[in-house]
Parts: structure tokens; C-alpha cells; sequence
């Protein structure tokens, strides 16, 4: 039986939904650290 | 947290990706190349090595929810509702990837996508309360009771998995019958090298399920800290 269409479809389903995971927390970590230097700078206006 | 702990804990992340990389490797290397084709279904089979570790992790990480919400209704402490958090979204991840490749896999076995058997029914109901939970804790406000509420979810929605085990034994279903874990013993029930194979695929996901739970975590504590300092700051001007 050949089903190498069905198999090469998981195989990147997989990869696809762990790459697009790591790519979404990436992305909260570019917001947290935006935040960070926000607080930062205002902070320092503070004195 | 003092910088010493803070370059120790990145040491540790950088030994956790190095190792969770090699072990997808040796993954990939023993489904493609190592383990023989299946003589009933062929390449399609090579599905299971994906499959199967996707359930496992998804149900491991529930079952770390289940933990964390009791720890943190018992304790009241935060910290606990982080770890819950973190693992629900990514059991979730991951219980999404089983009902993606599990019609993948039986279209051609089985000549449909789906069946409404109660393994396959069990497992959607299990994706969609933690889903819910999900929802659940970005629609309420935060606080406690957001977290008491999901605790209470996490724990009821973990009851699930042992009817979802048990399912293909207490009913006839489409879903096969469980290969690892038999009345025979672990593993007694598969080829040798099939059970190597689908061994090292479980040690990459579980691997990789802790270094996205880190990630997390120091995550959602960094959030914490920012939010904290923010409040204070607003109290103080």
C-alpha cells in the first residue's frame, strides 16, 4: 500500500503545529520584553 | 531571582534544547530510515510514531494540570495556577496534533476521516474542555477566582482520560486495541524495533514537552513581575 502523501501530511501537520507554538510564545516574549523597557524607561523618568 | 540563578537556569534551557534536539533527530533518523515497514498497513503505519507520542504527551500534560489545580485549591498558591496554565496550553497543542493526524492516518486504513467510536468521540470532548479552559482563563478577569474556577475544570476535565483509555476495551471500536501496554505485558504485543522506535519518538516529545513548559513558566512569572511593578508604580504616582 503506498501512502506516502498521507504519511509526508502528518510528518508536517506535527513539525507545522510545534513550529507554530514556538513561533506564537516567541512572540509573547517580544511583547513581555517591549513591556519591560517601557517600564524601564518610565521608571527612569522617575528618577 | 539573582543573576547566578539566572545564567544557571539558561545552562540548564541551553543543555534541554541541545538534548530534545538530538532526540527528535534520533527520532526522525529511527521512524524514516531504522524501523521496517508494517506488512498490514505499510508506510502509513510510521503515523503511530507521531500519533501516539502527540496522545501521550497531551494526556501527561493534563495530568500535571490535574496536579497543579489540586496543589493550588489546596495551598492558594500562585505559582501552582502557573504551572496548570502553562501545561493546559500545551496539552492542548498537542491533543489538537493527535485529532489531526489520527484522520490522517485512518482515511486510507480505514476509508473515512472520522467515526463517532467512543475513543475517537472521547478524545475531541477531552480537546474541547481544555479548550474551554483555555477560554476560560482569558475571558474572566485575573484574580483568584479565574484561577479557582480553572482549577476546578482542569481537575473534572482530567477524568476524561481513563474513559478515554479504557474506551476501546469496554466497547468495540474502530480505534486498534492498545499495543504497548497489554494483558501480555509492556511491549509484548509489538516487534522489537517498532517499540525502540516509538520509545525514542516518546523520550523527544517528553523532552520537548519540558523545555516548552519552561519557557513558559518563566514566562508567565516575568508577566507577573512586570504587572506588579506596574500596579506599584500607578499606586505610587
Amino acid at each position: 500500500m503506498d501512502n506516502l502523501g498521507f504519511l509526508f501530511a502528518a510528518n508536517a501537520v506535527v513539525w507545522g503545529g510545534i513550529i507554530y507554538y514556538v513561533y506564537t510564545i516567541r512572540q509573547r516574549n517580544r511583547a513581555l520584553e517591549k513591556d519591560l523597557e517601557l517600564l524601564k524607561e518610565t521608571l527612569n523618568r522617575k528618577g | 531571582m539573582n543573576p547566578d540563578a539566572v545564567e544557571e537556569n539558561q545552562e540548564e534551557g541551553n543543555i534541554l534544547v541541545w538534548l530534545t534536539g538530538l532526540a527528535f533527530l534520533a527520532a526522525m533518523i529511527a521512524i524514516f530510515i531504522y524501523v521496517p515497514t508494517e506488512r498490514t498497513e505499510g508506510v502509513i503505519q510510521r503515523i503511530m510514531y507521531f500519533h501516539v507520542p502527540s496522545a501521550w504527551l497531551s494526556f501527561f500534560a493534563f495530568f500535571v494540570v490535574f496536579i497543579c489545580s489540586i496543589l493550588f485549591l489546596w495551598k492558594k498558591e500562585r505559582e501552582w495556577d502557573i504551572y496548570a496554565q502553562a501545561s493546559a496550553e500545551i496539552g492542548v497543542i498537542f491533543c489538537s496534533l493527535v485529532l489531526v493526524t489520527g484522520p490522517i492516518w485512518a482515511r486510507p486504513i480505514w476509508g473515512a476521516w472520522w467515526v463517532w467510536d467512543a475513543r475517537l468521540t472521547s478524545t475531541l470532548i477531552l480537546w474541547i474542555i481544555y479548550v474551554a479552559y483555555l477560554m476560560l482563563r482569558t475571558q474572566c478577569d485575573a484574580g483568584s477566582m479565574r484561577a479557582r474556577y480553572a482549577a476546578v475544570l482542569g481537575i473534572v476535565g482530567f477524568l476524561n482520560i481513563p474513559f478515554i483509555h479504557f474506551s476501546v476495551l469496554w466497547w468495540r471500536t474502530f480505534h486498534p486495541q492498545p499495543k504497548v501496554i497489554t494483558n501480555e505485558g509492556i511491549g509484548k504485543g509489538m516487534d522489537p524495533t517498532m517499540l525502540a522506535t516509538l520509545g525514542v519518538s516518546l523520550c523527544a516529545f517528553t523532552l520537548l514537552y519540558f523545555l516548552l513548559m519552561g519557557v513558559r513558566v518563566r514566562q508567565e512569572n516575568l508577566k507577573d513581575e512586570i504587572d506588579r511593578l506596574k500596579k506599584e508604580k500607578l499606586y505610587s504616582s
